[in-house]
């Protein structure tokens, strides 16, 4: 592994990384890992585990900040028949990349919290959907799957409890979309992924039509220092709303790049200056995205927001992924806003004709603009598309971003939008035809 | 006379048995197959199809959905360089345009004339701290610059099979082993 960019030692999930060799079992055991499992399993009943994540008050750090021990409890555990975890680790927003660090330091911490919420919710397998690039993380994980079934952790009687647990892998095959939970789905059916409608709910028919518990890596590696401290020490941490912490990957332009734990609350200013070393010597930040390229973005006289989602959405964005993407003032954000059209029109999946279509026409009339084709025209063009994808009028949420990217760079920036397209200028002085 | 081995076949049909239901073998499927020819042709697919008793139409759907799943011949090397947004902030057009000139082809997908390289841009590839990047013969690259990509395309044209052969093995058996 190169070297770490990011926290050593934090509060939460990071406490243990930067500890040598902390991938191997035995490191792990010795700094303390796989008490919180045997304290699930031994001492504990299934759901004062699922009580404890409620006290916590973790949401879901995969994109839409869901309640996490909410989640678990619609897992009907008594329910005879197969049931599944299923692992988001398919990590593939723009300006993400904090799973890929947490597998990567401390590939048991994954694999515990795993173990954990299969038992909470009754499930005797699980599945870990992991992006197909993901070369080195998935072979950390395959190398610790065997590490903990040697060790009896997974196999017929993990801590001697009679609750047969497996965890097995399933590699992606390069495509966004597969990080929509029920697109997901389907993919690890051996389909085309295409998100389903919902109802139902994962929760009562999700991998092959059996209950299943979908969360994120970063999610289900929060919840071992949950078993181990308990949920009301966790939220002790963050805001009352967003209990905790977060990993926030900040990349873009800073001088360093990395990925953060930073308690919820905190201040973009914070994690942008501070943390991520602020952007390059004579350069000013011009806007950040401050939740992966799916969230809105936000100028830089918004940086004093802080990173809690209810203030996130008083500022008209969200948490999402907790990519942290920084752009400074040699840069054009209509190039910036080009780029990420590009990247979710070729994402779609197809299935809904605003999303379809829309994506395609976006990047077109960015071209036009680009190419100083540009007038007022373009400008309605761009509007009426992003309106056409948001708000409940595709089926999941990749449209809604590609609408958001629209949306809030023209609101945020819409000098820039008319002096392109109107005046066929471009005031950061980049290079405004296209290449 | 079949395009894939006996004992990639064989390895096809253990497929489905490890999963709830044999239909998620398809893309395991294809992996081995791709594995082995490079690319996936219509009667890799065909046969593929056969083994899992799927129809070759759903099979290819599925193929054709998934951008790792390559249609067509590549180089040996296949280079996949991020272009999205904080790899394209710190110089990913660059990086690319000098991978273009360095393996001497124009456009993504087209394979060199030695048969050795090919590229494509891709999406983010979760490695934004090290932007810009790029994912070759099964490993990540960090901090690129256009010296640097020079240098792994020369090392791959002067060591050739050393730095593939090891690691094109690998995947496949990694996969066995676990499923
Ligand atoms: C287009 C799209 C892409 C997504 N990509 C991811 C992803 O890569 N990883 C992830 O964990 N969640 C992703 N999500 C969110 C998931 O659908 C789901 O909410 C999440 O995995 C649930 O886990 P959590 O409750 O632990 O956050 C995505 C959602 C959408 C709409
Ligand atoms: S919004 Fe786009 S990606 Fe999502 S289901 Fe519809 S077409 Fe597919
Ligand atoms: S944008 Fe290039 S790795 Fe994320």
């Amino acid at each position: 592994m190169p070297e770490l960019r990011g926290t050593v030692g934090g509060p939460v999930v990071t406490e243990w990384f930067g500890t040598q060799d902390l991938y191997k079992l035995d490191v792990y055991k010795q700094k303390g890992g796989y008490a919180a499992l045997r304290k699930a399993m031994v001492d504990m009943k299934p759901v004062d585990i699922t009580n404890e994540v409620k006290t916590s008050g973790l949401r879901g750090r995969g994109g839409a900040g869901f309640a996490t021990g909410t989640k678990w409890g619609f897992i009907n555990r008594d329910m005879p028949g197969p049931k599944y975890v299923v692992v988001n680790a398919d990590e593939s927003e723009p300006g993400t990349s904090k799973d890929r660090y947490i597998i990567e330091n401390s590939p048991h911490m994954v694999l515990e919290g795993i173990m954990i919420a299969a038992y909470a919710v009754g499930a005797n397998q699980a599945w870990v959907y992991i992006r197909g690039e993901y070369d080195e993380p998935y072979r950390m994980l395959t190398e610790a799957i065997a590490e903990a079934r040697a060790a009896g952790y997974l196999g017929p009687k993990p801590m001697g409890i009679d609750f047969p647990l497996d965890i097995r892998l399933y590699r992606g095959h390069g495509a966004y979309i597969c990080g929509e939970e029920t697109a997901l789905l389907e993919s690890l059916e051996g389909k085309r992924a295409q998100p389903r409608s919902r109802p139902p709910f994962p929760a009562v028919k999700g991998a092959w039509g059996r209950p299943t518990l979908l969360n994120n890596v970063e999610t289900l590696a929060t919840v071992p220092w949950i078993v181990n401290h308990g949920g009301s020490e966790y939220a002790k941490r963050g805001t009352e709303k967003s209990p905790g912490t977060r990993l926030m990957s900040v990349s873009g332009n800073v001088k360093k790049p990395g990925v953060y734990e930073v308690e919820l609350g905190q201040t973009f200013r914070h994690v942008i200056m501070e943390l991520g070393g602020g952007p390059p010597d004579g350069r000013n930040v011009k806007v950040f995205w401050p939740g992966g390229s799916s969230a809105p973005v936000l100028p830089e006289s918004m940086l004093d927001t802080h990173t809690d989602m209810e203030a996130l959405a008083a500022a008209r964005s969200m948490g999402g992924s907790g990519g942290v993407i920084v752009m400074d003032d040699s840069h054009c954000i209509i190039r910036a806003a080009h780029r990420l059209l590009k990247f979710y029109a070729h994402e779609s999946c197809g299935k809904c004709t605003p999303c379809r279509v829309g994506g395609d026409w976006a990047v077109r009339t960015y071209e036009r603009i680009l190419a100083n084709e540009g007038s007022q025209v373009e400008l309605d063009i761009l509007q009426r598309v992003s309106d056409a994808l948001q708000n409940g009028r595709c089926l999941c949420g990749l449209g809604d971003s590609a609408g958001w990217v629209i949306d809030s760079t023209i609101r945020h920036f819409r000098s820039e939008y008319e002096d392109h397209a109107l005046r066929h200028e471009c005031n950061v002085g980049a290079v405004t035809a296209l290449a | 006379m079949t395009v894939l081995s006996e004992h990639i076949l064989e390895e096809i049909r253990d497929l489905p048995s490890k999963f709830p239901q044999p239909r998620s073998a398809v893309m395991p499927a294809l992996d081995l197959a791709q594995e082995e020819l490079g690319h996936l042709t219509p009667e890799a697919m065909t046969e593929v199809a056969h083994e899992l008793q799927l129809d070759p139409g759903y099979v290819e759907g599925v193929a054709t959905f998934y951008t790792l799943f390559h249609l067509a011949p590549t180089g040996k090397h296949r280079f996949y360089v991020c272009t999205n947004l904080s790899c394209m902030l710190r110089g990913a057009d660059d990086v690319v345009a000098r991978l273009k000139s360095e393996i001497g082809v124009h456009e993504p997908g087209e394979v060199s004339k030695d048969g050795l390289f090919s590229y494509e841009e891709v999406e983010c590839l979760g490695a934004c701290e090290y932007a810009p990047m790029c994912r070759v013969d099964h490993a990540y690259h960090y901090d690129l610059t256009p010296d640097s990509i020079a240098r792994l395309v020369a090392e791959r044209r002067n060591g050739g099979s050393a730095v593939a052969a090891p690691k094109k093995a690998r995947a496949p058996r990694k996969r066995k082993a676990d499923a």
